[in-house]
């Protein structure tokens, strides 16, 4: 065996182009008609797209449905630990920044139990890329309100209906400091998703998107007229965050918003006449908490060797 | 009135007729149809209670020793990973002594990720100062929880009522749930002798230097102390209004017997058909339940087990580096039993993470225990080195 070296044993593979197929995991459980599986290949198609190696690419989440994520993508995972995959990744990401960093939350892992660490990981702007889906319900644990459940819809812990307006996760992203990339977009887009997905990876920052979603088995009927009825959709486009000019015909409520202005797309978030989806904000110059924080220059056994060497020169 | 109801609904009728105040919680399988129920309850108005609908578990505990201070009865429940992650409060609502009562449906700790029972979960809180009484059936569940109330209320301490995962929460058995008007007479509403009241304000949680905090977990030690006959007592209450009564421990034909289980949770009622068979077949062995593990039962332990030669214990937990809890606690226990009079303790580990325990698998824990000269080790492993 002498006469071989290591590779033909583990063959390099830096020239292999990578198909959507390479990417595919475990089968995926989820329920038939699930907005999930839609996020999944429009993911998978992503990492195509760009060519990110498996080996190179982690993908981080919490509990519930779609925390199952990880399963089935072929890459590295973190199936977490409930509303913990943002601090998770941001361990991630600090130590090994060289990967793609990928974090998968429910509504439930991002704007309930782990809800503080939504803010604080929008405001480290770390470079990752955050995907919210949001059912509106807790699915897992089978139909019981989220914070983003529609007001008066009935759940099995508020049988009587959601007492409260539902947490609108838009709004409040754009309201932490140093936000830098929030995006909206919906599972039965799928040439949006992808497109926002895209913007997401490409940005250099922290990228929220939160999709919206049907959950077939326990809130099928909350978006079920925008899926049918386009003119309930407004899409916000701009060079600087997403276009996608084969949906004019069906969508023709488009508007175009640039994502630099932060006051236009407060206002945006706020309104309810229609679902908008597109980048509501995108500034890359806003401090990334990775650029703010560096090893130091030397060990302390480093710094004494110095300290000494420079006390030697005066020496007697 | 009996009704056939899984476990998970015996915990909500019997926090229905406590006629609790104040429920808080957060969804975590195998649990949710515990609070799913009372939620029912309060929306359709079979409980007058203030259901508050939180976003964590650490949130739950945190509104539920909020309501007690402020004088309510209050509940909760929960399951392993909520459990861990209320382990915070947990040490408030015992150092707070708000009698406070929550079900933990015993549930294994990830990782792995697994919703199937095991002890590890409650066992892992031992030390916050919390009761914890074990359940070997519904209608156990269903009474438990009732006399939870009243035993929390009469000593200050929470309570936490545990039952097995799916072997309980999810299985149906016919319940007599008793009559309000007996509930009614057995536990009166809640009057705090401390709680938050503008009219008679009064600061809680405040900084407790050395000069005094000792003396502070010295009455919480005392308060246990005093649970070990006050559960009884309790018991018995209940036991002459309803003829159900289940003690601290329970001990099963351990009369003359040479070898004795020791078990808990649902695992007692696959022993017991074990030891029948045996009985019936002239084998002299009897069967010891643990229900009450904080505070430990130590002396009746002792009394129950003084004089047998062997001991098994079957832990369906672990405490890594040491052993089964249950086994180590007993064995603690044993240490004063005059030598001739101590049997010789086999501490078996088995069912975590939900692995089933049969008759069979219990049948060659009796016989290995009979056989064996000693004990290999501390632990013994079914099921991975048996």
């Amino acid at each position: 065996m002498s006469g071989h070296s290591c590779s033909l044993l583990f063959p390099v593979e830096d020239d292999r182009e990578y198909s959507m197929s390479d990417y595919q995991g475990a089968q995926a459980r989820w329920c038939p008609g699930c907005g999930d599986h839609s996020v999944l290949t429009a993911t998978q198609r992503l990492l195509a797209s760009e060519q990110l190696k498996p080996e190179e690419t982690v993908f981080v989440s919490g509990i519930g449905c779609s925390s199952r994520f990880p399963h089935y993508v072929s890459s590295y995972g973190f199936h977490g630990i409930h509303g913990r995959a943002l601090p998770v990744a941001t361990g991630i990401k600090l130590h090994r920044p060289d990967l793609h960093v990928f974090v998968v939350m429910g509504d439930g892992d991002c704007t309930s139990i782990g809800a503080a660490h939504w803010l604080h990981a929008t405001r480290y702007n770390v470079d990752m890329v955050a995907l919210m889906l949001d059912n509106n319900i807790y699915g897992l644990t089978k139909m019981q309100t989220s914070p983003t459940t529609p007001e008066g819809y009935r759940s099995n812990t508020q049988p009587m209906g959601s007492f409260l307006p539902a947490l609108n996760p838009i709004e409040a992203t754009l309201g932490v400091t140093n936000a830098s990339f929030v995006a909206q977009t919906a599972e039965w887009m799928p040439a949006h998703l992808y497109a926002t997905l895209e913007a997401a990876y490409k940005h250099n920052g922290f990228s929220f998107v939160r999709i919206l979603q049907r959950c077939p088995v326990f809130t099928g009927d909350i978006y079920q007229d925008a899926v049918r009825n386009p003119d309930m959709i407004e899409m916000l486009e701009h060079p600087d965050g997403v276009e996608v000019p084969d949906l004019h015909q069906i969508y023709q409520n488009i508007s175009r918003h640039d994502p630099r202005n932060m006051d236009a797309a407060r206002e945006l978030a706020e309104k309810m006449d229609r679902i908008r989806v597109g980048v509501f904000f995108r500034d890359e110059s806003r401090p990334r908490y990775e650029e703010t924080r560096h090893l130091p220059l030397h060990t302390t056994d480093e710094k004494i060797g110095i300290l000494n060497e420079e006390l030697d020169k005066y020496a007697v | 009135m009996k009704k056939v109801m899984i476990g998970n609904h015996a915990v909500s009728w019997g926090v229905q007729r406590s006629r609790v105040e104040v429920i808080s919680a957060y969804p975590i399988t195998p649990q949710t149809q515990i609070v799913e129920e009372l939620s029912d309850m309060c929306a359709d108005g079979r409980l007058p209670a203030r259901y508050i609908k939180v976003e964590s578990e650490h949130s739950a505990m945190a509104a539920c020793i909020g309501a007690s201070a402020a004088g309510v009865r209050t509940f909760t429940a929960t399951s392993a990973q909520g459990l861990a992650l209320m382990h915070e409060l947990l040490h408030w609502a015992a150092g707070g002594r708000l009698p406070i009562v929550m079900a933990d449906v015993n549930r294994a700790m990830a990782p792995g990720w697994n919703i199937w029972t095991d002890q590890n979960d409650s066992l892992s809180q031992r030390d916050t100062g919390w009761i914890q009484l074990y359940c070997e059936t519904n209608q156990e569940v269903f009474d438990t929880t009732v006399q939870a109330f009243r035993l929390a209320e009469q000593i200050n301490l929470p309570v936490m009522i545990i039952l097995d995962a799916f072997f309980l929460s999810h299985t149906s058995e016919p319940v007599d749930l008793t009559d309000q008007e007996i509930v009614d007479e057995f536990l009166p509403q809640r009057v705090a002798q401390y709680k938050l009241d503008p009219s008679d304000p009064h600061a809680f949680g405040a900084l407790v230097r050395p000069d005094a905090y000792m003396e502070m977990r010295w009455q919480q030690q005392e308060a246990m102390r005093d649970t070990l006959r006050v559960m009884p007592e309790v018991d018995e209450a209940w036991g002459a209004l309803t003829g159900r009564r289940y003690g601290a421990i329970e001990e099963y034909r351990t009369e003359d017997a040479e070898l004795l289980l020791v078990t808990s949770g649902t695992i007692t009622s696959t022993a017991r058909h074990v030891v029948d068979a045996r009985r019936s077949s002239g084998e002299k062995i009897g069967l010891v339940k643990i229900k009450m593990f904080r505070p430990f039962p130590t002396a009746l332990l002792r009394s129950a087990l003084a004089g047998a030669d062997r001991v098994a214990v079957l832990d369906r937990n672990i405490s890594p580096g040491h052993g089964g809890i249950f086994a180590e606690e007993t064995r603690s226990a044993l240490y004063d039993v005059p030598l001739e009079d101590r049997p010789t303790l086999f501490g078996y580990v088995l069912g975590l993470g939900g692995r089933d325990v049969t008759p069979s698998v219990i049948e060659a824990i009796v016989d290995r225990t009979r056989e064996a000269e000693a004990p290999e080790r501390q632990d013994l492993w079914v099921g991975v080195e048996l």
